[in-house]
């Protein structure tokens, strides 16, 4: 089963201190956590595309770096392939690393603008001494590029970021990804600082490889729309949990949780005769620091009651792979 | 008679490399209490057009042609001290992109849109601070919080204040800028329903700029397609939507995603938008458009009225006609 399985999340968390002030310290009061990623299990199939979908601070860029053991958990396991890569060790996780890869959101900082494209994208092959001479490096990179259509390749290996469109940027950060040939990608909003019209063009390239190599994806967005359209399942967080996680059809037309309801009815559409229910819920998202008690939702939610201040929900299964957090929901 | 009245404008911007000529030969008439969305992506104009408007544009900005009338007053040629009396927040009023950071974080939020009140109307402080309360409960922001500072303030509130401060003055025509770009999905839907109840409200004339069809779909009644300095096509909401006639505007809008539809592979326009330092000939559009023909890299296409209040610039019209 574990071999089958791409990727397993197991009671993951992260938590970071808040740093205190002198006389905190002194009086030796309780360090306080902002639990970012709190007690979070997931398994994503070998070639699936999971979609983490939230609003900003539920903790889905943390759950990413945390699973590429760019940050450290606090707790929990992670397998990949089988392996549980939180126990391995430097020299193994640097060896794992060229199997999972990240793509961050923003082009206009993670590459480095003193670099050519070359050596932006040459690095990743020396760093894991995949080439054995320049010539095949130069050859690996010549292909990277024509394979995110940045052609022909022999007009932009010279040239620095800042002569690239942030869609040509984006699609360097995604060549160099590639050029490790991953099983396994993190696409924190990949595209969500581009302009619209070029968006589906950067996902296909970064999509295109899929079918070929089966490659596993998680898709961390904001944007439920893009979401649809792009994952297989997903699962949307709030302070740090999963509240509910099932298929992207199932959360899109069957959305059980009241707070994934209330994201789904605050998706503009673009359609003007779509007369949507208008009934929108009020506040915003809670600091993570000291999460309500119970159901981290519960001060904004319309069905709250006694329970839902006391315990907190389980994620468990309602339907065939259909998981919610929600004493209401049973 | 229309509150707003553009012609011909043209604003470039004069840089080392030469003008970019960022609004290039825009025309745009606006009906009082229609709320216009102004959709573009980035680089388009968009924010160009609605400083110019304002009088606003940064020092390298200039208006190089063209008349901007608001009820029949051409307010370029007022000169700058009768503007910010009379018109600049007054008669017309600006939410700014990015609510973040067009708050002055070492000042009261009640202190700044009170100040905007006594430069505008001869009023004590005192008053002008209880307007701001008003406002404040207009825009459903508890006055009490009129004292905060403003990093004691939520993004989805701060996006609030600044509404709160555009219409300080009750102006008639108010320009929001991407009001709702950096919130999070539910706030975003808070914010624009705040906006969409306060036009209604109190019969604002609104332009909405936005690289997001779905927010106009949402709350505007017309919309204007931008693209490299020209608009170019403008219709009722229902009509962009169910029968564009701009090669840009389709591509647009099947570039778009709707949660409600099923999954779909979403289709890219090929290229990218040109430098506006060198536009193309002709028609803009020409070099990415799927349709292109001869007339369309040597001649810029002319407005075509298709219907009533439906305009489109694209040869394709004219050949058929």
């Amino acid at each position: 089963m574990n071999g089958e399985a791409g990727l397993k999340v197991v009671n993951l968390r992260k938590w970071f201190p808040v740093r205190k002030g002198i006389v905190s310290t002194l009086l030796s009061r309780k360090t306080e956590y902002v639990r970012a990623v709190d007690d979070v299990s997931f398994d994503v199939k070998k070639g699936e595309i999971f979609g983490l979908a939230g609003e900003s601070g539920c903790g889905k860029t943390t759950t990413g770096k945390t699973i590429l053991r760019l940050l450290e958990p606090t707790s929990g396991e992670v397998y990949f392939e089988g392996r549980n890569i939180t126990s391995l060790n430097k020299l193994e996780m640097k060896k794992m690393r060229r199997k999972m890869q990240i793509v961050y959101q923003d082009p206009y900082q993670s590459i480095n603008p003193r670099m050519t494209v070359f050596e932006i994208i040459s690095e990743p092959i020396s760093i894991h001494k995949l080439a054995d001479s320049l010539a095949e490096t130069e050859e690996i990179v010549y292909k990277s590029l024509e394979d995110v259509e940045l052609v022909p390749a022999e007009d932009f290996v010279n040239r620095f970021p800042h002569e690239l469109s942030g869609g040509q940027r984006q699609r360097v950060a995604i060549a160099r990804t590639m050029v490790l040939q991953p099983s396994f990608i993190i696409a924190d909003e990949p595209i969500s600082m581009l302009d619209v019209s070029i968006r589906a063009g950067i996902m296909k390239v970064m999509l295109k490889t899929k079918e070929a190599q089966g490659i596993t994806y998680i898709f961390i967005t904001h944007d439920l729309a893009y979401a649809r359209h792009i994952c297989h399942r997903g699962a949307i967080m709030y302070l740090g949990k999963i509240v509910e996680m099932a298929s992207m059809d199932n959360l899109v037309k069957n959305p059980i949780h009241p707070y994934t309801n209330a994201l789904m009815m605050a998706v503009p559409v673009p359609d003007p005769t779509y007369e949507k229910a208008r009934a929108v819920i009020s506040g915003e998202v809670p600091t993570p620091i000291n999460p309500p008690p119970g159901c981290r939702f519960n001060p904004r939610c319309s069905k709250a009651s006694e329970i839902c201040r006391r315990e907190e929900p389980e994620l468990l299964e309602m339907e065939n792979g259909h998981f919610v957090a929600c004493h209401h929901a049973i | 008679m229309k509150i707003l009245d553009i012609q011909n404008l043209k604003t470039y911007y004069s840089t080392f490399k030469g003008d970019v000529m960022a609004v290039d030969d825009v025309r745009l008439q606006m009906d009082r209490g229609e709320a216009l969305g102004l959709v573009g992506e980035s680089g388009c104009g968009k924010t160009t057009l609605a400083l110019a408007i304002m009088r606003l544009l940064p020092w390298n900005g200039r208006i190089v042609e063209g008349k901007i009338k608001l009820d029949d007053v051409d307010i370029i040629s007022l000169d700058e001290k009768t503007f910010d009396k009379d018109y600049r927040w007054k008669k017309m009023s600006y939410i700014f992109q990015g609510a973040m950071n067009a708050l002055n974080p070492v000042f009261k939020v009640g202190d700044q849109i009170a100040e905007a009140i006594t430069i505008h109307e001869d009023v004590e402080k005192k008053e002008a601070l209880e307007r701001a309360r008003e406002l404040f409960e207009l825009v459903g922001i508890d006055p009490e919080r009129v004292i905060s500072y403003p990093h004691e303030l939520s993004g989805g509130m701060k996006q609030r204040a600044m509404i709160a401060m555009a219409l300080a003055c009750n102006p008639d025509f108010i320009i929001a800028d991407e009001p709702t770009t950096a919130l999070d999905v539910i706030v975003q839907a808070q914010t624009l329903k705040v906006i969409n109840d306060l036009q209604k409200k109190l019969g604002l004339t609104m332009i909405l700029i936005t690289h997001d069809l779905s927010v106009v779909a949402q709350t505007c009644t017309t919309c204007a397609i931008m693209y490299a300095g020209n608009i170019v096509e403008y219709a009722d909401i229902e009509t962009i939507f169910k029968d564009p006639v701009h090669p840009y505007t389709q591509a647009l809008i099947s570039a778009f995603p709707s949660i409600k539809e099923d999954r779909r592979e979403l289709k890219s326009i090929a290229g990218v938008p040109p430098n506006l330092l060198d536009p193309p000939t002709g028609c803009r559009f020409n070099p990415r458009c799927p349709n292109r023909m001869d007339v369309c890299t040597k001649e810029k296409p002319e407005y075509t009225e298709l219907s009533d209040n439906h305009l489109a610039s694209c040869h394709l019209l004219t050949k058929e006609a």
